[in-house]
């Protein structure tokens, strides 16, 4: 069946665009990874569990969701992308691919929300060292702690929040490693003057904290993780502090895989979090019929989402030839101004990277170090996908998506280029790893239309 | 390049291949306040392991303290937290428990 | 200054080609409008088998892959990891095993050391190998190469041997004996190699010749590391599938299955399809591959003739001007391929016989789907 748009990803932005376009009379499909909508950060519990602001805002938007009339398919593994421009000539409909469903429509929001940044350090690839939005799933979705004596390090909101949920959940923070100055937060914080909840939320974590008595090191950085065959220490600068469990995070990236994919064009803006689409005022991509909506198309927060993910519906349905309420930019403009100044404290730091020791593994898929990457900058290799050819990094099973960052900065930096100089990695379908088993089901020889033979 | 026999950053690798298990036992790291479905029990690497009907395999082997269990991003992305689940390949994030399944 | 010769393209034929003129005593400037190895010589699967080469160009393949699997020792210690392993191409049905003992025939002919075996003896060569094998070509010196590498193992050989490497650097026309028109301003040059693969047929525009090259789109797809499940290099009688596991334990997937793409835009998404026919076929002949996930698919672009054999020579009514591409399993060929034209260039006698294009100067049109009915003619 062709729908007339389709909505990868279910976080705060693609719930509110399924429901915007839906509402606007579009036959709409949303896909969602997980098994229920909600995204990262609204990530439904799946037990009840203490009750917040973020449940509350979720539950607001899951209940339009299922008012609006848009379909929605949770447990999407969404692997293959085709049609739009991706069709010997002209232009298709979408079609999406997921294990078990197939979508077609003539337009497609791409809602795909972030990963997180995590720059390499001696003994990150150690069980037991985990992302601090992981620790966020973890603590807030299954109710489970990463460990009994945790430290939880990095930069940004997630630090203080992760923390916080630690504590309140009965367990042990030992330390928390901030990157950023206590001036830098000053600064940020001030930023937050328009969304006095979210400066409240955050004050409270503090609170906690501080009830807890849990060490803070501001302008530090964890400089090793410690163990045999799982972290049993973590050096933070010259100081050792026993932990089972390290939540280490350096901020968010936009997963722009889908747009990088269909060709769209990019632009490296790291006050967005690195390569996001280049978009109109709409949230049009390059491409037409494409939309780019949420972190995924830019870091501005989730209370910004959900107005990024309306603008991009209204887009589309003006360019499907409905005719929508009006686009309202202002209310996503006012809303990003206070994820702007987080998006700031999670922005790539160069020190950070320019820390890494020459033996550690950037690329853990591949066990590709530091100095092999720096090796194939001075061997000639100038872009990612070069670095690719003459290192393997980022040809694993993540695809780059843990190591692009640190890469690319140590690659950039090598060849004394801008980031944006070096690239990124080609999108290419499948978007993550899928079992060729559940693809290939059962089939008789026969049938395979295998192509005439080439010349003898 | 990393020979095949070396590639076990990954759990099926790592865990399949006989390393040392050891799982801690005492306090549960699952966090007071939430309401949990009644225990099932899941075999996990050799050792019978509980977990709450709803949750991801990879938070019920977090939850178990299997030591050497690895899962980096917790949504899909990493690809670190990969086990056999009754013989296939699955990541343990996007795996919801279920009673008597396998982990290897 | 004034080149003595310059390259464009620089491609595995680019590449050894620049670096045997270089040898033997020229100025040589390598250009690309991207990167060095980055288009079908670094993005296709690697294979080194006598099983997929066409049988006029078995002999150079032999030559080859002997070079391959020495390169170390003549590209200054650049490598591709090449492997020699034996290989396998596999008929399941009468009519593909007809076609396999026409082709081996033809193959061995031509100096490739194919025997023919029973699918029992092929399992015991391949023990990853389905049953229902009827027969198999067996050839005990094919191998692989880690095509990904190709431009590292070069480009220290190109420099050391005095070459100017200009990558990102696009020709956008050549004006008369020969001053090139580039990103990075004009470059002077007495002699003109083109290798440009695909974009060959845009290359020789640019000097008024009309050479039709048809654009494959092949498809290729690679698995997560696994466990052993396969030591050939393993094929289909048609030439559809190729397949090899990588020390690594990933398993590369090929055969030229058509994505979508063309000259002007490349590569640019695998056709669902035919993705789905080549795991299929992949998994039906090496059944463990089912319990792998695939990794990531991609494409390379390959240049057919209106023959579909290479054109390697003058380049037709332009003095002082050579082509060279269109080899079919070029990557295969590569090294020998180059090194022959620059022995020419250099006034040497080949080793080999070139490939000149006067063959096809009588065609002006796009090669149609009679290309093959007419090399059958031909031969």
């Amino acid at each position: 069946m062709m729908h007339d748009i389709a909505i990868l990803g279910g976080g705060p932005a693609g719930m509110a665009a399924a429901t915007e376009a839906a509402r606007g009379g579009a036959r709409t499909v949303l896909l969602e990874e997980s098994l229920a909508p909600g995204g990262q950060v609204y990530r439904k519990p799946v037990f009840d569990g203490p009750d917040d602001a973020n449940r509350r805002a979720g539950d607001a938007l899951r209940a339009a969701l299922a008012e609006s009339g848009a379909e929605v398919i949770t447990g999407a593994r969404v692997w293959g992308l085709g049609g739009g421009p991706l069709v010997a000539q002209g232009h298709a409909p979408f079609v999406v691919s997921a294990l078990g469903a197939e979508v077609s429509a003539r337009a497609l929001i791409l809602a795909t929300g972030t990963h997180e940044r995590i720059i390499p350090f001696p003994g990150w690839t150690l069980p037991g060292v985990l992302g601090l939005a992981a620790a966020t799933i973890l603590l807030k979705a299954q109710g489970v702690l990463p460990g009994r004596r945790v430290v939880v390090a990095g930069q940004g909101p997630l630090l203080y929040a992760v923390a916080a949920k630690i504590i309140a959940g009965g367990g042990t923070v030992v330390a928390i490693v901030d990157a950023a100055s206590t001036g830098e937060w000053a600064r940020a914080l001030a930023g937050l003057a328009a969304r006095p909840d979210v400066l409240a939320r955050g004050l409270a974590w503090r609170a906690r904290i501080l009830a807890a008595r849990v060490p803070v090191f501001s302008r530090a950085s964890v400089t090793e993780a410690l163990g045999e065959g799982r972290i049993n220490a973590v050096r933070i600068d010259g100081r050792i502090i026993e932990a089972d469990a390290l939540c280490i995070g350096h901020g968010l990236v936009p997963a722009t895989e889908a747009s990088r994919t269909y060709r769209a064009a990019h632009v490296h803006d790291p006050t967005l979090g690195g390569w996001v689409p280049v978009l109109d005022a709409e949230r049009r991509t390059s491409v037409p019929g494409l939309y780019s909506a949420g972190d995924g198309s830019g870091l501005r927060g989730a209370a910004a989402a959900p107005f990024s993910g309306q603008l991009a519906a209204r887009a589309a349905l003006r360019d499907l030839g409905r005719v929508p309420a009006g686009p309202d930019p202002a209310a996503f403009a006012r809303a990003a101004r206070a994820g702007a100044a987080m998006a700031g404290m999670m922005a790539l730091r160069p020190a950070l990277v320019a820390a890494i020791p020459p033996d550690t593994e950037v690329c853990r898929c591949e066990g590709v170090t530091r100095a092999a990457i720096e090796d194939a900058a001075d061997a000639g290799a100038g872009t990612m996908n070069q670095l690719k050819h003459f290192t393997r990094c980022g040809m694993g099973p993540c695809q780059g998506r843990m190591c692009g960052e640190a890469a690319s900065a140590l690659l950039a930096a090598r060849r004394g280029v801008p980031v944006a100089a070096v690239g990124f990695a080609t999108g290419r379908t499948p978007l993550r790893p899928v079992s060729m088993d559940t693809i290939i089901g059962d089939f008789a020889y026969a049938d395979i239309p295998v192509p005439a033979p080439a010349p003898l | 390049m990393r020979a095949a026999d070396a590639s076990s950053a990954r759990n099926g690798e790592r865990l399949a291949a006989g390393a040392s298990i050891a799982m801690v036992g005492g306090m549960s790291l699952r966090s007071t306040g939430f309401t949990r479905n009644p225990p099932i029990a899941i075999t996990a690497f050799g050792r019978e392991v509980a977990a709450h009907p709803g949750e991801s395999l990879a938070a019920a082997l977090v939850a178990a303290e299997v030591r050497e269990f690895v899962a980096v991003c917790h949504m899909g992305v990493c690809q670190q937290c990969l086990v056999r689940v009754d013989g296939r390949l699955v990541q343990a994030c996007l795996t919801p428990v279920a009673a008597g399944m396998v982990v290897t | 200054m004034t080149y003595d010769c310059a390259v464009i393209g620089a491609g595995v034929m680019g590449c050894t080609t620049a670096l045997f003129l270089a040898r033997g005593g020229m100025k040589v400037v390598l250009l690309d409008r991207g990167e060095i190895c980055r288009e079908a010589s670094g993005v296709n699967a690697g294979t080194l088998t006598m099983q997929m080469t066409r049988a006029a160009l078995v002999p150079y393949a032999l030559r080859a892959h002997e070079r391959w699997m020495r390169m170390p020792e003549w590209c200054d210690g650049g490598d591709v990891l090449a492997t020699a392993c034996p290989g396998l191409s596999v008929a399941f049905t009468p009519h593909e095993a007809a076609m396999l003992e026409e082709r081996a025939v033809a193959r061995r002919a031509a100096g490739a050391p194919i025997e023919l075996i029973s699918g029992a003896a092929a399992q015991a060569i391949e023990p990853g190998l389905a049953d229902g094998v009827l027969l198999a070509g067996h050839c005990p010196m094919d191998g692989f190469t880690s095509a990904y590498l190709t431009g590292r193992a070069y480009r220290p050989a190109l420099l050391n041997a005095g070459v100017t490497l200009m990558e990102n650097t696009p020709v956008r026309g050549i004006a008369e004996r020969f001053e090139l028109n580039t990103a990075a301003g004009p470059v002077s040059t007495k002699r003109l190699v083109l290798a440009g693969g695909v974009w060959l047929q845009d290359m020789a525009a640019w000097l008024g010749v009309s050479l039709p090259i048809k654009v494959l789109v092949n498809q290729l797809v690679v698995t997560e590391r696994m466990t052993p499940v396969m030591r050939t290099v393993l094929g289909v009688a048609s030439g559809l599938l190729s397949l090899k596991q990588y020390a690594n334990g990933s398993v590369l997937i090929g055969g030229g299955w058509q994505g979508i793409g063309d000259r002007a835009r490349g590569g640019i998404a695998v056709n669902p399809e035919a993705f789905l026919g080549n795991i299929r076929l992949a998994a039906h002949t090496v059944p463990a591959l089912r319990d792998a996930r695939v990794l990531r698919a991609w494409l390379g672009l390959e240049a057919e003739t209106a023959d579909a054999l290479p054109v390697i020579g003058p380049l037709d009514g332009v003095d002082d001007s050579w082509t060279i591409g269109s080899v079919h399993s070029g990557y295969t060929s590569g090294p020998f391929m180059g090194k022959i034209l620059a022995q020419a260039i250099l006034g040497q006698a080949p080793e080999l016989p070139l490939f000149p294009m006067k063959r096809l100067s009588v065609r002006t049109a796009a090669p149609g789907p009679d290309a093959h009915d007419s090399q059958r003619a031909l031969q």
